[in-house]
């Protein structure tokens, strides 16, 4: 019956957590360049570049949020703490750059590692907790901020952050793709991926065979702190600026980079590499639209609708409602036939 | 229950009656009365004026977001952008067809595009969170597509300016919100409706077993919700005379933070809309106290974090 073969088919895409996000990268490369044509506008080292940029801001995010909903928690801390860091490295980093960077990670790490402890001993939900922790985030970086865009005298470290390496990759960008290749080794060959995954996927299965849940928990959550603000610290280095709301909004396009990376809020699923290949496609999304010329709406309304299909597909009940859909068609059928 | 965003780590488990927490309640509300009794100017009529209207467009929004939170779905992103998009929809079709088709055409709105969200997550259960993250980016592109991130202006000689009035000196949209939450709580008490939602939000297993319309109460929650963001956004856009996607910004994090600071749990199944209320008026009455006390605006969003995170703390199932 073909019908099973394209339900295999269908599995197979949904429980790939590779596969998927690449699929739909080498879609959006042959759709980019198709509509561009012959033009060589989204072809072309600028678009590599700004690729690579966006790539650069938001893979550390999304592998933070991506690992706390690997093991079947949430982050929405991060939304404030990008823009609570950009402010924390801007001020204290005008004389040493280092430092400033140094103290807005330290900075995230302690929100992150603060949420995680609340989270693990007090058994509370992670989307309670870390609501919590937007607001406060939010609100210290507009105290401290005096509700005002920061400007980073420092220009010099702004020029460093802008310059092209072998005419590609920016320090950003290199920071980034370290940060997947460790963690993605790390995740493979220690205990740690497989703790999590085991977190994610059956939390009292998880309890029962000695796996140190409380522990991972927080260092996810102080690991996801960290990377934000990372992420913030040095993206606010490079546009020379601060602003205590965040430069850009981060919460959605990681969310939707990990869930396009095939992790599921149902936990379990997705891998570093994975999660890495969804901020791919999404970073080849926003600058592909930009390179043909499209209004920067399109891109909004294509992530909305990619993400829409993911969640249909992921849906636990699909299958289910298809079933159903196929025994009343059958029904009908045999109903007629009878006639 | 495993496929739920892992609210609680272990088990589950009803709000406390510890004593601590009551203790706690109890002090915080004295604190905050004395304090309001020594806040000269709290009762002057400006200050209670400026309240009364500001709280009623997040409240309306709030109690919608009660009913997705009381549904078992946590929360949704996009109720602040189904706001604005009201708003804007609204005075656009206000301009053409006059105020009836205005206040008509923003809350379907508001109501269609949360019920399809609603639709995705009742019928194939789909992830609440992901769904609207996607609701928001759609409605954000949709919107700043179509009108090109500009403000819109509503015409004055369509009369909408009626709207705007008080009765009794108290203003119009105040009144609107306590409509909404009276009727809000009647629904949830008193209808199959409302029980049905707080079973399919208490257990989705059970309330499949005693024969609830699951996709059917999911859907409506989802459409009422809708268009009472898109009746705030309305209430909005007849208060400033004007619409944007600028309006809704905020409206999303600010009625979850009512509904959590009202005590609703928020793995659903319990709640009530006179709860999100008080939690509404708490933040409220906390951040007024401090621009009273010579605190600038940007304390307050610190200081609301700091209220729903030590709420959301004494939620803890431990020590029962």
């Amino acid at each position: 019956m073909p019908g099973s073969q394209l339900g295999s088919l269908f599995r197979l895409l949904r429980h790939s957590p590779i596969l998927r996000p690449f699929i739909i990268l080498i879609g959006c490369v042959v759709l980019f360049a198709a509509v561009d044509g012959s033009q060589f506008r989204f072809l072309s080292l600028g678009t590599l570049r700004s690729t690579l940029q966006s790539f650069a801001t938001l893979a550390p995010i999304a592998l933070g949020l991506g690992l706390a909903m690997l093991a079947r928690e949430f982050d929405l801390s991060i939304a404030g703490l990008f823009g609570l860091a950009g402010c924390v490295a801007v001020l204290t980093g005008v004389d040493y750059p280092l430092l400033g960077l140094l103290a807005a990670v330290a900075v995230g790490l302690a929100v992150g590692v603060i949420q995680g402890v609340i989270i693990v001993r007090l058994r509370l939900g992670s989307v309670a907790v870390t609501l919590g922790g937007l607001l406060i985030c939010t609100g210290i970086a507009l105290v401290i901020s005096n509700n005002q865009v920061i400007g980073y005298a420092n220009t010099d470290m702004a020029l460093m952050l802008g310059d092209y390496l072998f005419g590609l990759f920016t320090w950003r960008s290199i920071v980034a793709i370290a940060i997947i290749a460790v963690v993605s080794v790390l995740f493979a060959l220690t205990r740690i991926g497989r703790d999590i995954v085991a977190i994610g996927s059956n939390r009292e299965a998880a309890v029962t065979t000695g796996v140190p849940v409380s522990a991972i928990l927080i260092g996810v959550f102080g690991f996801s702190g960290a990377l934000t603000a990372l992420s913030g610290g040095l993206v606010s280095f490079s546009l020379a600026s601060a602003s205590p709301t965040g430069l850009s909004d981060v919460l959605v396009p990681a969310a939707a980079a990990a869930i396009l990376g095939g992790v599921s809020l149902s936990g379990g699923t997705g891998r570093p590499l994975s999660i890495a290949l969804g901020v791919l496609v999404l970073s080849v999304l926003r600058a592909g639209v930009n390179a043909i010329g499209a209004p920067p709406f399109v891109n909004d309304l294509a992530i909305g609708t990619i993400l829409l299909a993911v969640a249909i597909a992921d849906g636990p009940e699909l299958m289910r409602r298809f079933t159903e859909i196929a025994s009343a068609l059958q029904y009908l059928a045999n109903r007629r036939s009878l006639k | 229950m495993n496929r739920r965003l892992s609210v609680l780590p272990l088990g589950s488990f009803q709000m406390p009656a510890l004593n601590t927490v009551v203790l706690l309640r109890v002090l915080a509300v004295a604190g905050m009365a004395v304090l309001i009794a020594l806040s000269p100017g709290f009762f002057s009529a400006p200050t209670m004026l400026s309240l009364v209207t500001t709280i009623s467009f997040v409240g309306v929004v709030a109690v919608g977001m009660t009913l997705i939170t009381v549904s078992g779905n946590i929360m949704s992103f996009s109720l602040g952008a189904t706001t604005a998009a009201s708003a804007l929809t609204f005075v656009a079709v206000l301009n053409v067809a006059g105020l009836a088709a205005g206040i008509i055409a923003g809350l379907l709105v508001g109501a269609l595009t949360c019920g399809v969200q609603g639709f995705f997550i009742g019928w194939l259960r789909a992830n609440p969170i992901i769904v609207s993250i996607a609701g928001l980016t759609v409605i954000t592109g949709a919107a700043s597509g179509l009108t090109n991130n500009a403000m819109l202006y509503a015409d004055e000689a369509t009369g909408y300016e009626a709207l705007r009035g008080k009765v009794f000196g108290i203003p119009a949209e105040f009144l609107v919100m306590i409509a909404v939450i009276v009727m809000a709580e009647l629904m949830l008490r008193f209808t199959l409706f409302g029980r049905n939602l707080l079973m399919t939000g208490a257990s989705y297993r059970v309330a499949e077993a005693a024969g609830v319309a699951r996709t059917t109460t999911v859907f409506v929650a989802y459409a009422l919700a809708g268009a009472l963001a898109g009746l705030a956004g309305i209430m909005l856009a007849v208060r400033y005379g004007s619409a944007s996607m600028e309006y809704g910004i905020g409206y999303d994090y600010n009625a979850i933070a009512a509904v959590l600071v009202g005590g609703t749990a928020i793995q659903g199944g319990q709640g009530s809309a006179i709860r999100t209320f008080i939690g509404l008026v708490i933040i409220t009455l906390v951040q007024t106290l401090l621009l009273l006390h010579g605190f600038g605006t940007e304390w307050q969003q610190l200081i609301t974090g700091i209220v729903v995170l030590g709420v959301v703390m004494l939620q803890t199932p431990l020590g029962r």
